[in-house]
């Protein structure tokens, strides 16, 4: 595109669609048409639409953009028309942090793709290459420092994701779904971009990432609150992606985990945007038992929850064994073993996430009343539920769609050989034939177990219980499973994790903002004199500085 | 064929289960100065439960729970070949890896977890919050020893780690087998690590609910489950096995070992277990994963 009518005659933009725009354009496309169920079950204000739809098209053109101009003008189009449809629900306070935190973001991207630009006079990602090498051993740092810290705060990575938790609690429950599992996925892209044309960033991103997933997971555990947990969970699992991110091998795991992030996502929060529809209730400690009320919808969170925690029959542990191969390939065996442990260490807030909603006991007469969440919250999530078996089932499916991208990124393509079978450097296995082992075996062991059902006496009430030979009533407290991973705070190790926060040094920050501001105070005062005076000085200057 | 063999397998270890069940109780009742019951009792007691009915249903996804962790107990054995011939007795394992089943090893528990959580019986529940909590701790060790013995055979497929050892693992990466002998006495459900089902005193663990037939299940899982696990650890780090001599005396071996160390301590706190599992265990695991790295 020619830029020159504007009077900007070396300035050259251009949108590209590559594969890997592509990709990231399918997730985006797809998010957006599932989440449309949902629109009639919501009372949204006028400007949601409009907003949303600068939002879609704002995704697309960072997607399609093939330079840095344009790329800035679309991310801070997202950070803007994401702050107005945030602004519909949020706090003040919180939506506050989000737009000081946004500008920080965009504004450190922008300085990073200025001092890109300084050495070869061009934004195309087809110099970037090119402009980084020219650039000084100090500039080269600043420029990635500020490009990772306006990418980070997008990812919300641990130390950056202070305004991330509490907008995604905030938000309306039709947009945390988006929130999640798109415009996290840019942050995703922008930092793709960044290690594939511009710099590779192996090992310091494998670190960050590997903490980030850590520590994210187990403040999750602590949560009360649904929508906090998952979006502590969310901060997890982009800290896998980012962990592989770098590597040579990696990026088929980090696209294969965007994927079923994407996806599971947007089930698990459509999910919980019913329950909270239905119930009118967001915390586990005020629900429960909500298992023969809602069947379905218990059924579609249990796929979620099994995609979430990568249990083999289902497309998370696709991904996670794509991950953990390429970590092994590459040898960063310790990093390793900390995701692994991570990974294992979810399987706490994903049992609460399912016990605390819809196992146990009601903790409210009123919920014992509910039903089923209305159709339009069913279907997109069978329909989420469905790509998810699907991925199980045919784990190589997408392989090919990868090895275009990994072709085009100058990357080793993956092997493959049959959709059901996924292949790495260290061994492959087959997910048709683990689904179906599964299945065979379940329907045999339920059906030798049928074998001799006779009519057993159902519970007469939920208090039937074996319980250590007393009786339990109304006034026990049987909903026990929702403060669950409380006693890990008596835990001393993990004490480093649970008495530290970020808050303090954004106080911190804020406070001593604060009293540089107060300068400028002295100096705009409101008064005609000193404002006269300052203006007289300030020329004196600008006129020394001209005739030096 | 392949369904000859696979009915083989799960014979074969519902019976060496059993029989191990057997003498652990025995052995302990030894250690205490008690007889103990007959071997075959826990045998007999499973046969006679199938066919018994259970006391309070508690709706569909109670009875689900067992069914799911009996599953997750057969996947388990089957993708873990018992020889490292790799010729009979192979199961699926060629269709699988060592990062499949140590996910197969946690679909059973948590598959119970959602059947305990229908029941609404809060001392079951008080069960699973200990055993996730602990499990967290315990894989660390053990991703940590396993992680670098992948690494050195660079395979995770498990026929190939275990040909690859020409002195076995366990001698020749002490430190690693150490770390995951820890994590591995807490997997069998021995003391220290055994607050999960808080065996003889308290009323509680996963398995509070359930009675008559999915009790039997339970029991009959358990003991499968047992003799997968030893499979797995045999492989890793003992040199698996080209006979059903050799693979019974490893896995004895492997067992009297833990059943030994778990009838000696005592049993820690959950949070103990879990401070203690993060510090020691791991410290000797990544110095293991090291030394054995290093070069």
């Amino acid at each position: 595109m020619d830029l020159s009518i504007f009077g900007l005659t070396d300035i050259v933009v251009s949108l590209k669609a590559t594969s890997l725009a592509n990709f990231f354009s399918v997730l985006i496309a797809f998010s957006t048409f599932v989440l449309l169920f949902l629109v009639k079950n919501f009372k949204l204000a006028k400007g949601f639409y409009l907003f949303f739809t600068l939002l879609v098209g704002s995704l697309f053109l960072i997607v399609y953009a093939a330079d840095y101009l344009l790329f800035f003008i679309a991310w801070e189009v997202m950070s803007i028309s994401t702050y107005f449809l945030l602004s519909l629900s949020l706090s003040k306070e919180v939506l506050h942090k989000y737009i000081i935190f946004a500008m920080a973001s965009a504004l450190s991207i922008f300085v990073a793709i200025l001092i890109l630009y300084s050495s070869m006079h061009s934004f195309l990602y087809i110099d970037a290459q090119k402009s980084f090498a020219a650039l000084g051993d100090l500039e080269a740092i600043v420029f990635v420092v500020l490009m990772l810290f306006g990418i980070f705060v997008k990812l919300g990575v641990i130390g950056f994701h202070y305004w991330l938790v509490d907008a995604y609690e905030e938000s309306l429950n039709i947009f945390t779904p988006y929130l999640s599992a798109v415009l996290s996925k840019m942050g995703v892209y922008a930092l793709i971009i960044l290690v594939t044309q511009v710099v590779s960033l192996s090992y310091t991103l494998a670190i960050i990432g590997v903490i980030t997933s850590i520590i994210a997971t187990f403040k999750a555990i602590q949560e009360d609150s649904i929508k906090r947990l998952l979006a502590y969970s969310s901060i997890a699992q982009i800290g896998y992606i980012v962990t592989v991110l770098g590597l040579t091998d990696g990026m088929s795991g980090a696209l294969y985990h965007s994927l079923v992030h994407t996806a599971v996502k947007l089930l698990l929060f459509i999910n919980i945007a019913g329950i909270i529809y239905v119930t009118n209730r967001s915390k586990f400690s005020e629900l429960g038992g909500l298992v023969y009320k809602m069947p379905q919808s218990f059924v579609l969170l249990l796929i979620g929850i099994i995609t979430l925690a990568g249990m083999p029959p289902l497309g998370g542990f696709a991904s996670k064994f794509l991950i953990y191969t390429s970590l092994l390939d590459a040898k960063y065996l310790l990093i390793l073993s900390a995701v692994m442990f991570s990974s294992a260490s979810a399987f706490v807030y994903i049992y609460k996430l399912i016990y605390g909603i819809y196992l146990g006991h009601p903790t409210n007469k009123r919920l014992e009343r509910v039903s089923e969440v209305p159709w339009s919250f069913l279907v997109p999530q069978y329909i989420l539920a469905f790509v998810l078996i699907i991925l199980g089932t045919y784990p190589a499916l997408v392989i090919p769609e990868f090895n275009l991208i990994l072709i085009e990124l100058g990357f080793k393509t993956q092997d493959f050989s049959s959709y059901s079978t996924l292949m790495s450097n260290f061994g492959s296995y087959n997910g048709l034939v683990v689904i179906s082992a599964f299945g065979i075996i379940f329907i045999l062991v339920l059906l030798f177990m049928l074998r001799t059902h006779s009519k057993v006496r159902e519970a007469k009430n939920r208090f039937d219980l074996a319980y250590c030979a007393e009786e339990p009533n109304e006034a026990t407290h049987l909903h026990y499973g929702f403060s669950m991973g409380k006693e890990l705070q008596r835990v001393g190790i993990l004490n480093l994790i649970y008495k530290n926060s970020v808050k303090p040094f954004y106080d911190f920050l804020a406070k001593q903002t604060l009293n540089f501001a107060e300068i400028f105070r002295k100096i705009y005062t409101g008064k005609l004199t000193t404002n006269f005076n300052v203006a007289v000085i300030f020329a004196i200057v600008l006129l020394l500085w001209s005739i030096r | 064929m392949i369904v000859l063999d696979l009915l083989l397998m799960l014979v074969i270890a519902y019976l060496t289960g059993f029989l191990y069940y057997g003498l652990y109780r025995n052995i302990t009742a030894r250690f205490q100065k008690r007889l103990g019951p007959p071997i075959w009792q826990s045998f007999y007691d499973s046969i006679k439960f199938f066919s018994k009915d259970e006391s309070t249903s508690h709706g569909w996804m109670f009875y689900l729970g067992p069914i799911i962790m009996m599953s997750g107990a057969i996947m388990t054995l089957f993708f873990i070949p018992f020889f490292s011939s790799g010729e009979s007795f192979v199961g699926l394992s060629e269709y699988g890896n060592l990062f499949l089943v140590l996910y197969l090893l946690v679909l059973g528990p948590l598959g119970n977890a959602l059947g305990v959580g229908a029941a609404g019986n809060p001392f079951g529940v008080m069960g699973v919050t200990r055993g996730l909590s602990r499990l967290l701790a315990l894989e660390l060790p053990f991703y940590i020893a396993l992680v670098a013995i992948m690494s050195l055979s660079a395979s995770a497929d498990i026929v190939t780690i275990a040909n690859e050892q020409t002195t076995m693992n366990a001698f020749a990466y002490p430190l690693l087998f150490i770390a995951a002998l820890f994590s591995f006495i807490g997997m069998m459900g021995q003391s220290p690590f055994d607050v999960v089902g808080a065996p003889v005193e308290v009323y509680s663990g996963p398995a509070s609910e359930f009675s008559g037939k999915f009790l039997a299940l339970l029991m009959s899982q358990g003991a499968i489950f047992t003799f997968a696990k030893l499979v797995l650890m045999v492989h890793i780090f003992l040199g698996g096995a080209d006979g059903f001599v050799e693979l019974l005396v490893k896995t004895f071996i492997l067992f009297l070992f833990v059943i030994a160390f778990g009838s000696i301590y005592g049993r820690f706190k959950t949070p103990q277990s879990i401070d203690f599992l993060l510090k020691v265990p791991t410290a000797i695991a990544v110095v293991g994963l090291i030394l054995a790295t290093w070069s």
